[in-house]
């Protein structure tokens, strides 16, 4: 008997990613192209039920084993952490994690305790206990490069993609933090109870990603 | 006063129905280790903090429930139940011959994160088999497992099982710093390909190479066994492996055993053959355990030991438990009260109750109010069935 395996996708810009990915595989995404009212999205010719979710949702689902698969990036990973199987990287949704300060300022030149500003406070934490160096960390919800414009921190721990808003803004990337894409991930105990299922979906995903690469 | 309506986060009152999947498993597990001769043993619910630092098992600091003395001392609510036993048996049961047989049917506590939907203490029923090493000591462990989860009324589920020794030989095998290997072990715990491919990359060339980008993947039935020993060559691990499930099969075992040598958690803690109990329904593992033979010792006693835990509360909720309704209620007149009691003893549990009322009108409105179907009449007239 073959289950039914059900993936959360991450909405925005991964889950357009992941549906071109998967109608490459030969997926008949068209269900969740054209969702109307319903919330879970089967898709015909595979036996895949697909649900949306925001980033961290994704991960909560699958953790608690409510899906078997997830779609996320790895920035809300490795803020969000969990117990889960990180199988796959997709490839896409590729940017970076970086330490931006005020063009020109010198960050490491000082004995006083820098304060930075980010949306990720945990991977911030993480990243300046690796350097054995105490800051403190501020978390803000919006706009990060305000906070050193205004003065309120010394430096910010954002995503980066182009460094465009960076530089309008008067900052600068120093140093990267960590690198970020779009990361396939699998319940631990779906990974077991539906082995079979689980890797013959994993080895389209993969010979796909191949052929690509 | 305010009075507070709500429990800490990570706390629940359990009613009816939970209360009944918790302790129709607890009984079930209970019944099944004490007929293969385990004794039960109580400890405290709350220890010092240093006995669970002592033990070796890394619970993280902030997991831990910490209360401080009244000298000062810090003092944690038992997290879990493993390190409390082997205390005890390394210590008040010195002089009992091995092997012990101990069994447990006690609450762990273990704060989570908040808003995670996790509770903050878990019940847990397990054994622990101390001073028997070998073959048929971690067989007996393994077909107890099995049959722990299935006398609880699980009907899928699988035990699966690993072994300390083998990552710790390709390790062993690799010329990695410790910070390396650690990344190493969490790629591979993980099932993370694409880290384990970038941390391997540079050794190539190495005798362990091809055996460890694999372990994520080894997992299943037997022919696991045999791809890790094409890869990595024979080793005593994946033997001592094949041997017990060449005796679990033949005892009927072999259709709920499977194996994942990428299980590499806690590898400070445990020694040897490790296991974890999938069932369907659950999100989690619903059993775990394993050999940690080291463990004795950091209580003064040198002595092997082998065991594991069920989440009972994981099981129960993937069983399909009815509750009891009410169907009879029982109006009795003087002098009948043996006879009532003996109706309602003599029913299913929760099918019928007594009527504390005065007047035949106001039990019928009871019994309405209820919803039971019938009520009983009982007096010096004899006995009547009235419709409600």
């Amino acid at each position: 008997m073959s289950e039914r395996l059900r993936i959360a996708l991450t909405k925005g810009r991964l889950q357009d990613k992941s549906l071109e990915l998967f109608e490459s595989m030969g997926l008949d995404c068209s269900p969740v192209r054209n969702p109307g009212r319903r919330l879970i999205h089967a898709i015909p010719n595979y036996p895949l039920d697909a649900v949306l979710a925001k980033a961290s949702d994704v991960i909560t689902y699958v953790e608690h084993g409510a899906c078997d698969l997830g779609v996320v990036g790895k920035d809300t990973i490795l803020e969000k952490g969990g117990a889960f199987y990180e199988v796959l990287d997709l490839d896409f949704g590729c940017c970076r994690f970086a330490l931006a300060v005020k063009k020109g300022s010198d960050f490491y030149g000082t004995y006083k305790t820098r304060r930075i500003a980010s949306k990720y406070p945990n991977v911030t934490r993480a990243f300046f206990e690796g350097k054995g160096m105490d800051v403190d960390i501020i978390k803000i919800e919006g706009s990060v490069e305000l906070a050193p414009i205004l003065d309120l921190a010394d430096g910010i721990v954002d995503i980066v993609e182009t460094g465009a808003t960076l530089k309008e803004n008067g900052l600068e990337p120093i140093e990267d933090v960590a690198q970020v894409s779009a990361r396939l991930i699998v319940n631990t105990a779906s990974m077991k109870l539906y082995k079979s299922e689980i890797t013959d979906f994993l080895f389209r995903v993969e010979r796909k990603l191949g052929e690509q690469a | 006063m305010n009075i507070h309506i709500n429990t800490p986060e990570g706390t629940r009152d359990r009613l009816f129905s939970e209360c009944l999947e918790r302790r129709q498993v607890q009984s079930a597990l209970v019944e099944l280790f004490r007929r293969r001769g385990y004794t039960e043993v109580i400890t405290p619910e709350v220890e010092f903090y240093d006995l669970f630092v002592q033990s070796g098992n890394p619970i993280p600091q902030e997991a831990m429930l910490k209360i401080i003395d009244r000298s000062g001392k810090i003092m944690v609510m038992r997290p879990d139940c493993t390190a409390p036993i082997a205390r005890v048996a390394a210590t008040k049961l010195k002089t009992l011959a091995f092997p012990q047989r101990l069994y447990y049917d006690q609450t762990v506590f273990r704060s989570g994160q908040a808003n995670q939907g996790g509770s903050s203490e878990i019940a847990q029923c397990g054994v622990e088999m101390i001073g028997a090493v070998g073959e048929k000591a971690d067989l007996e462990m393994v077909a107890m497992a099995v049959d722990s989860l299935r006398c609880c009324g699980l009907r899928q589920f699988h035990i699966e099982l690993g072994h300390a020794g083998f990552y710790r030989v390709l390790a062993g095998r690799m010329k990695m710093s410790l910070d390396e290997l650690e990344r190493l072990r969490e790629a591979i715990e993980g099932k993370n390909f694409a880290l384990l491919n970038d941390l391997l990359e540079p050794y190539r060339g190495e005798d362990a190479y091809a055996a460890l980008r694999r372990l994520p993947y080894l997992f299943g039935g037997m022919e696991v066994l045999d791809e890790a020993q094409a890869l990595a060559g024979a080793c005593d691990s994946l033997d001592h492996l094949r041997r017990l499930y060449g005796e679990l099969s033949s005892a009927g075992y072999g259709d709920c055993v499977r194996f994942d040598l990428g299980l590499v958690h806690q590898l400070d803690y445990y020694t040897g053959m490790v296991f974890r109990g999938y069932a369907e329904g659950a999100g989690a593992p619903v059993l775990s355990g394993g050999r940690y033979d080291g463990l004795m010792e950091q209580f003064g006693r040198k002595a092997e030991a082998t065991g594991f835990a069920v989440d009972v509360d994981a099981v129960g909720a993937c069983l399909t438990i009815k509750t009891p309704s009410l169907e009879t209620v029982i109006h009795y007149g003087p002098g009948m009260l043996s006879q009532a009691l003996a109706v309602v003893d003599s029913r299913p549990a929760g099918s019928c109750e007594l009527s504390p009322c005065r007047t035949l009108d106001s039990t019928m409105n009871l019994a309405r109010e209820k919803g039971a179907v019938r009520v009983l009449l009982l007096d010096s007239e004899g006995e009547r069935w009235l419709t409600v």
